[in-house]
């Protein structure tokens, strides 16, 4: 029996860890904390100065912020968290397909006091048979962001509106000894997401397309709008920059911010690193147009990058709504939106001016509040499609595929990664 | 029953128990319940679990072409990783059981390697091929410093494979010399004496004498190169146009990443049972070439 206690020796500690990790810790009594868990790693420390404010005059409620940054990352964790019954409280989320995806854990937020104010465009995303389930974070717009300067010195004294302005532009520049586009095709998301996004974005419904395509009604060959899409794409590079290919991100912005081209296709998110550059630059957003025709005429891409939901299961739902409405209504909470966070309001209830926002912002809100903008469609594409186009035009402008292959491998991997 | 049974029972219990629940819970439990989302449409997150019957396999085998384009891919690799790490390892081996200057440093030096993990070599790789080869090969202008290492199929499917076989060679290199030092002296020093040349002392000696080494060699590195993911995740993640990624990293995507977790388990299942075949086949292949002293 001698061993027998000697084995016991050893497990027993062991023993006590597992029941050590089982039992939960409980706060104080009559303060409650609220797990929250997002994505936006840009503003995880001015989140935390807006938790110290919201705490003072909640002194009942305390706040446990976690953030994870970066797409496929967040997504992971999060579903980490839920299946290890660690469930956040309030946790953020993209539109349309994570909104399905997550349906079922989410909090109706329709009768919330700030949903009136929602804007127009921020809605959809967030919404289904009517009922909204998340505050949308902000607004986000892309286009061909220019240099007026530049635009000046070559004598263009008219935003090009449609493809042959945009042709005639070019030439002008280039006959300035200009180079009219930084193309930073090596980043996976300014060709998968934001550039394809244009041909989606252009169709006439193009909820209705995406549903087509999947049922098999519609297709990617002998749509006209992808093939004019493709001349748009043409245009960007033959007055583009040679080696699209290998211009990552960060040196398309520095390419662009040092007055090394008068254009680029990026979103009102680069002005932070515009600035950082030269922030005497002035700037403006051309829309991205497709063809000569009125259809569509002067509009950016506008959307919602991320959005606020409340977990449907949490026992502190009431306090993490609290939250959000204090946020969107405080003073302090909408200061620190514009301000703070550097975030276009997505509710029409906060104002955001140049200071806070940058002449890019600005431009957005410009474009959103006169409804010139169209859809973000890649969170309505099936999971993993953005990626598999990016490789397919990346194919496309290393010249190993034509148009139609091009297409076709569009349909090959829609068809893949629809099935569910 | 007697005290002494019921001790010597209680004993099993104690030391086989515990590392019988852990295989219960970590590998046996993952494994069934694997094999039954394989047959679901689950998304990994929703808490209802659709059944889909055997559709997920029928897609696999019809549609989704990045599956068997990163089978084709792994195969590819296996084979090439398979010869060079293993004559690398062995020439290591045979070349540091000679008698030779700093032979114990030289063999701590190939093994180290293998040590650092996977993820990390990645990652250092990978700032060797774009940053470090770039600059040599600007300062000696040698072709196969310029080339664009992880920027095509080609070189990004050599990238992996260097890096592959410079990790586990001095694994194998280990296994190898324990073997040689195995092999009887007397047997060498007759074969000698019979006239044997070095070559044939290799060939019709060392070589018959070390297959149960070999066995062991090769049906580690098929299973190590069919099962790679962190080297390649962090090395090429699967770029460029997706032509160096391995059926793991396929399938981690397909249940992570696209978020379709019943197929991603199917396509594991099917992995499992290729890799499961494949290894028996080696194992016995081998087998029947080892020699009874």
């Amino acid at each position: 029996m001698n061993r027998w206690k000697r084995a016991l020796l050893v497990l027993l500690p062991l023993l006590i860890v597992v029941a050590g990790g089982c039992s939960q810790s409980s706060g104080t009594a009559g303060v409650v904390t609220v797990d929250v868990f997002q994505f936006k790693a840009e503003i995880s420390q001015q989140l935390d100065e807006l938790k110290a404010e919201f705490e003072r005059e909640h002194p009942n409620i305390r706040l446990n912020i976690q953030t994870v940054g970066g797409g496929s990352d967040y997504g992971a964790s999060l579903k980490a968290k839920f299946s290890s019954g660690d469930q956040p409280d309030l946790f953020t989320l993209g539109g349309d397909h994570e909104r399905d995806m997550w349906l079922e854990y989410l909090e109706d937020l329709s009768d919330q006091p700030w949903v009136a104010d929602v804007k127009e465009v921020a809605l959809d995303q967030m919404t289904v048979d009517g009922k909204l389930y998340g505050m949308p974070m902000n607004l986000e717009g892309y286009g061909f962001i220019y240099n007026k300067d530049l635009f000046e010195q070559a004598g263009i004294t008219e935003e090009p509106q449609t493809l042959s302005e945009l042709r005639e532009a070019c030439e002008k520049l280039q006959a300035a000894g200009i180079t009219p586009f930084a193309n930073g095709y090596q980043a996976w998301f300014v060709l998968g997401n934001h550039f394809a996004n244009v041909a989606f974005a252009q169709q006439p419904d193009p909820e209705q397309f995406i549903a087509e395509l999947t049922e098999g009604t519609a297709a990617f060959m002998g749509n006209e709008i992808f093939q004019q899409w493709i001349d748009l794409l043409d245009l960007t590079l033959e007055y583009g920059n040679p080696n699209p290919l290998s211009m990552d991100y960060s040196s398309q912005v520095s390419t662009f911010a040092t007055g090394q081209a008068a254009m680029m296709q990026q979103g009102n998110w680069t002005q932070v690193q515009i600035d950082g550059i030269n922030p005497e630059l002035n700037l403006g957003i051309l829309p991205m147009p497709i063809h000569d025709s009125d259809t569509n005429r002067g509009m950016i891409y506008a959307g919602v990058p991320g959005n606020w939901v409340v977990n449907k299961n949490s026992k502190v739902k009431e306090e993490a709504k609290t939250f959000l409405n204090w946020m969107v209504t405080s003073e302090m909470g909408k200061r620190y939106i514009t301000s703070e966070f550097k975030f276009i309001p997505a509710l029409d209830s906060i104002e955001g001016t140049e200071d806070d926002l940058g002449q890019l912002g600005v431009e957005v809100l410009k474009y959103a509040d006169a409804g010139k903008t169209l859809s973000w469609n890649w969170t309505r594409l099936p999971n993993g499609m953005p990626q598999e186009m990016y490789s397919s035009i990346q194919g496309y402008i290393g010249g190993s595929l034509t148009r139609e292959e091009m297409l076709e491998q569009f349909q090959r991997n829609w068809d893949n990664l629809s099935f569910q | 029953m007697n005290r002494n049974k019921r001790s010597h029972l209680l004993q099993q219990y104690l030391y086989v128990g515990p590392t019988a629940l852990f295989f219960l819970c970590m590998v046996l439990v993952p494994f069934f319940l694997g094999i039954y989302y394989s047959f679901t449409s689950w998304n990994g997150i929703s808490s209802h679990v659709g059944w889909n019957g055997i559709q997920n396999y029928v897609h696999i085998f019809t549609r989704d072409y990045s599956f068997l384009n990163a089978f084709w891919f792994t195969a590819k690799f296996t084979v090439v990783a398979l010869i060079l790490t293993n004559l690398l390892g062995f020439a290591l081996a045979y070349i540091l059981t000679r008698r030779l200057f700093a032979r114990n440093t030289l063999r701590a030096v190939f093994f180290i390697p293998h040590v650092i993990g996977g993820l990390l070599l990645g990652f250092i790789w990978q700032f060797i091929f774009v940053q470090g080869f770039s600059s040599i090969g600007e300062l000696t202008g040698w072709s196969f410093f310029t080339l664009p290492w992880l920027g095509t199929g080609t070189t990004a499917f050599w990238a992996i494979v260097i890096v592959f076989v410079w990790q586990n060679a001095g694994y194998l290199m280990v296994i190898y010399i324990s073997a040689i030092n195995n092999v009887p002296s007397s047997l060498i020093e007759a074969a000698k004496v019979d006239g044997a040349g070095r070559s044939q002392l290799l060939r019709k000696v060392i070589v018959p004498l070390i297959m149960p080494a070999v066995t062991v060699c090769l049906f580690l590195t098929i299973s190590w190169s069919f099962k790679l993911f962190d080297l390649n995740l962090s090395l090429t993640e699967g770029g460029p146009f997706k032509s160096t990624q391995t059926v793991s990293l396929n399938i981690y995507e397909e249940a992570f990443t696209i978020s379709r977790f019943g197929l991603g388990s199917a396509k594991a299942m099917i992995f499992f049972i290729i890799v499961a075949i494949i290894s028996l086949l080696q194992v016995r292949a081998t087998k029947k070439k080892e020699v009874e002293m």
